[in-house]
């Protein structure tokens, strides 16, 4: 068991969330067929190790979240993926293609953005489109109209791109991942800078793409964000593997949740006397902060209920950020963040 | 050629294409009214190489435009062209969406180099043009006369002309090969622009000292008149091709080494 592994099994032990072991990519991927995988992927900059040693496997029809917080290493990771930078050491395997030795042939069967999208401002969405998209295979009008309705597009899709919103170059870049039916495809933080309309339009598509058998690299900082649409992730941090698994297995075993109640006192004080609850903090005027184990939340109502005080709604507490989340996978409290 | 056409859709829909065009279109047009216009002519060895000539005969209006450009306009637009292949598509991000599609590294390089070429072809063919419409409107034209004394028919002076410009395009490829060089080895287009016109601004200068003059002959930058040559009769040759010699070396060297340098790069903007 590798030095990773070691130290992922003891965070389980711990109560914290139960992982999958390390294990051979065919076997992770339990018969089905794996599309993309990395084998000891390495990358220095000038002495700095942005990614190290990096064994991951995708599965075919996987939705596959790759959360990390800022400079984790992921965007570096989709770089070596897509070939844009050349590995120090270890590959890429997409399909039966190694990368960067057969990236040509790799990236066939790849569609997809690393950072922001980027297109030729003075051209239209669809020229746009047409000239990336004939870089890849031949592609239709009927195809990139198809892809612009996908994204929402359709109608600016003669627009010159320079005009376009920072939202709708990213539904752009979406579109020019699509638009030559590959097998796999990278997105980078594909809802960065949308508004709420665009992040679940957005999410509903990757959701339907996974529907649809198609394979996601799906990179965010946002936990939610890949519980919502991924079934498998990695979490990465520091250029390492800290956590890889089914989503629903990535969830922090305690979380913050908000009482709201008239009565912060007596409400705080009945809940203090329960086994299994961490922090209590007021939050507000009428609102009691609480870190426990979710199974124990109803059990606290029952109580407050008990001792007559009145409890308005239980609301779980600004979402977690992914900070905290490394920070208790890495044995240290975030408690004394959040107060 | 898939590359190729992309690439020149590309720079055909770039308004600045067309800025860089339409000025370097102005310029015959600007000095020749100007020379029109102005109560005094020039006199034999003021002012660029020919530009005397003019008033006289509308033919030499493409010459002096060629020479009076071939020292710093036509270096710097070649140079600025060359510098955005690479760089400036890292500075707008483009490169990396290029890049992830499975094209050849190479190819994707020696078609943007192709196609800055050619966009400073096109330019020299409107300086060309326009400075012979301007000269053959406002000066009239006629049998030109050359270095030697003799006299060229207009066909046969217009075509030496063309080749003088086909000759100054290799000289200018030069240019626009060690942008391009620079240009993979910067993520800023400034940086190769301003890197490569140093560059050549010591070429020049270490043309312009006797002691350097056993380098002279392998500067590219000390070939730009040698196209002058087409103007003596019989026409000495010799140092045309040598011209020419010197100007694929150096476009060889620099594309070659451009080429080794991007297709191990880091594409990290």
């Amino acid at each position: 068991m590798s030095e990773v592994a070691t130290e992922v099994a003891l965070t389980a032990e711990e109560g914290r969330p139960a992982v999958e072991e390390r294990r051979p990519e065919q076997e992770a991927c339990a018969g089905r067929r794996v599309v993309l995988s990395t084998h000891q992927l390495t990358k220095d900059f000038k002495g700095l190790r942005a990614v190290d040693h990096l064994d991951l496997s995708v599965c075919e029809g996987d939705v596959f979240g790759f959360l990390g917080p800022n400079g984790a290493g992921k965007t570096t990771t989709i770089r070596m993926i897509l070939g844009l930078i050349y590995p120090t050491q270890g590959h890429v395997q997409i399909l039966n293609h190694r990368v960067p030795d057969q990236r040509l042939d790799a990236l066939r069967h790849v569609g997809g953005f690393v950072d922001v999208p980027a297109f030729y401002n003075s051209m239209s969405a669809r020229r746009n489109l047409r000239i990336l998209g004939r870089m890849s295979g031949d592609v239709t009008e009927a195809r990139i109209d198809e892809v612009l309705e996908m994204v929402g597009l359709s109608e600016r899709g003669d627009s010159r791109v320079g005009g376009y919103s920072h939202g709708m170059r990213q539904r752009l870049g979406i579109a020019q991942a699509l638009i030559h039916r590959p097998a796999l495809i990278i997105l980078d933080e594909p809802t960065s800078g949308l508004d709420p309309q665009g992040m679940k339009d957005v999410r509903e598509l990757v959701r339907e793409l996974g529907r649809q058998g198609t394979t996601v690299f799906l990179s965010s900082h946002l936990l939610h964000e890949v519980e919502q649409v991924c079934n498998r992730a990695v979490i990465m941090d520091k250029g390492r593997i800290v956590v890889e698994g089914p989503v629903s297995e990535l969830r922090p075993a305690r979380m913050s949740v908000k009482f709201l109640t008239s009565d912060q006192p007596r409400a705080a004080e009945v809940l203090g006397r329960l086994l299994g609850v961490g922090s209590i903090a007021e939050s507000g005027a009428e609102s009691l902060r609480v870190t426990a184990g979710d199974g124990l939340v109803p059990e606290m109502v029952r109580h407050l209920v008990a001792e007559g005080i009145d409890v308005r709604a239980v609301v779980p507490a600004v979402e977690q950020g992914l900070e905290d989340f490394f920070l208790q996978l890495t044995g240290a409290s975030s408690e004394g963040n959040d107060q | 050629m898939s590359h190729l056409r992309r690439e020149i859709v590309k720079v055909l829909f770039q308004r600045r294409t067309y800025v860089g065009w339409a000025g370097l279109l102005a310029i015959p047009f600007i000095m020749t009214i100007a020379l029109r216009l102005s109560t005094e002519q020039p006199s034999e060895g003021h002012g660029p190489p020919f530009f005397s000539s003019i008033a006289s005969n509308g033919l030499f209006v493409p010459l002096a435009a060629l020479a009076f450009l071939s020292f710093f306009l036509l270096p710097l637009v070649s140079a600025m062209t060359g510098s955005f292949v690479i760089a400036g598509e890292a500075e707008t991000g483009t490169l990396k969406t290029l890049l992830t599609r499975p094209v050849s590294r190479s190819g994707v390089l020696l078609a943007k180099w192709f196609v800055a070429v050619l966009y400073v072809g096109v330019g020299l063919v409107l300086v060309g043009v326009g400075g012979a419409l301007a000269g053959w409107l406002l000066f009239g034209v006629q049998p030109l006369t050359t270095f030697s004394g003799g006299q060229l028919g207009i066909a046969e002076a217009l075509r030496l002309t063309a080749l003088a410009y086909a000759i100054s395009l290799v000289g200018m490829a030069c240019i626009v090969s060690l942008a391009v060089a620079l240009s993979t080895v910067t993520d800023s287009s400034l940086t190769a622009a301003v890197g490569t016109l140093v560059i050549v601004l010591i070429l020049q200068a270490l043309g312009q000292f006797s002691y350097f003059d056993f380098l002279k002959p392998y500067l590219f930058t000390a070939r730009f008149e040698d196209w002058f040559n087409l103007l003596r009769q019989p026409i000495p040759w010799r140092p045309i091709w040598e011209a020419l010699l010197v100007y694929s070396g150096y476009i060889v060297v620099l594309v070659g080494v451009a080429v080794a340098v991007f297709r191990r790069k880091d594409i990290l903007s």
